[in-house]
């Protein structure tokens, strides 16, 4: 007999996505909201695997496979971003990039 | 409640609160590093076998490669703790413990612990190939170029500006393609 606990699992996802959001709002560091930003992804596809299993169908998990594509992609974009920010204001604060033109 | 997950969660909430406390930021990418592997094992133990490993080839490995390099390179130094950025920490934890003591009651409400005679699906590398090349094979070639675009954007960003001599790092007569970082200081 297997028991479902998907709800744990959501449950789970749900507070690791909370505290992602908080540390997206509260660090400075560029690099650090990055990071941030790649716990709130996972968070979402502890969520998206825990449903698909629940659900009974292999959906999620394809959604979960996606969600790594985009976060590589993401990844290599935004980094390229926090460089280029660096060179120019040789900070990597978000705070300090106040400007849309360098 | 099974052990297996008492122990993943507690691990992997440690880990996210060590990622946004330390004020290090190599010290809360080694945390990550923990919190990516602690989100494989749980993969693993939702049987979805597959991602777990792609899990942490993709983002234990490459993704946090990155981060880390990127990092060193930029010789980020160790935030100061001041008394706003405590007080903003305090609020914002208060306003996300509000979310979850509210949303938490609706999730466990809409998927009650059930007892299930069938065996659950199963993650593995043939079942899950056998959808994304089939059903989701459009979504698929899509991602690829995704992240060709995303690579050649990276270049692009990312590259020194080569045609103007006039660049205050080019006419240092410094650089060689190579990104000046840290190292004047």
């Amino acid at each position: 007999m297997n028991y479902d606990y998907s709800a744990y699992y959501v449950l789970l996802s749900l507070v690791l996505f909370t505290i992602g959001t908080v540390g997206f709002i509260v660090r400075k560091n560029a690099i650090v909201a990055f990071m941030c930003l790649e716990l709130m992804l996972n968070a979402a596809n502890i969520a998206f695997v825990a449903l698909s299993r629940r659900v009974g169908n292999l959906d999620g998990e394809i959604a979960v496979f996606f969600v790594m594509a985009v976060a590589a992609a993401e990844a290599a974009v935004g980094l390229a971003i926090v460089i280029a920010l660096f060179r120019n204001l040789e900070t990597t604060e978000s705070s300090d990039a106040m400007e849309l033109r360098l | 409640m099974p052990l297996v997950f008492v122990i993943l969660s507690a691990l992997l909430i440690a880990s996210a609160v060590g990622v946004i406390l330390f004020r290090n930021p190599i010290h809360s990418a080694l945390c990550l590093v923990v919190n990516l592997v602690g989100v494989a094992c749980v993969f693993a133990a939702l049987e979805a076998h597959f991602l777990a490993v792609v899990q942490v080839i993709v983002y234990a490995g490459a993704i946090m490669v990155l981060v880390v390099f990127v990092l060193m390179l930029l010789n980020s130094k160790t935030e100061e703790r001041t008394l706003s950025g405590v007080i903003q920490l305090v609020l914002s934890g208060i306003i996300g413990g509000c979310l979850v003591s509210v949303v938490g009651p609706f999730i466990i409400e809409q998927w009650p612990i059930v007892a299930r005679e069938e065996p659950p699906i199963s993650g593995s590398v043939e079942a899950l190939g056998k959808v994304l090349y089939t059903d989701y094979i459009f979504p698929f070639e899509t991602a690829g170029f995704l992240v060709m675009a995303a690579l050649v954007a990276a270049a692009m960003l990312a590259k020194t500006k080569g045609g103007d001599p006039n660049h205050p790092r080019i006419s240092e007569g410094k650089n060689d393609g190579t990104i000046q970082a840290g190292g004047e200081q």
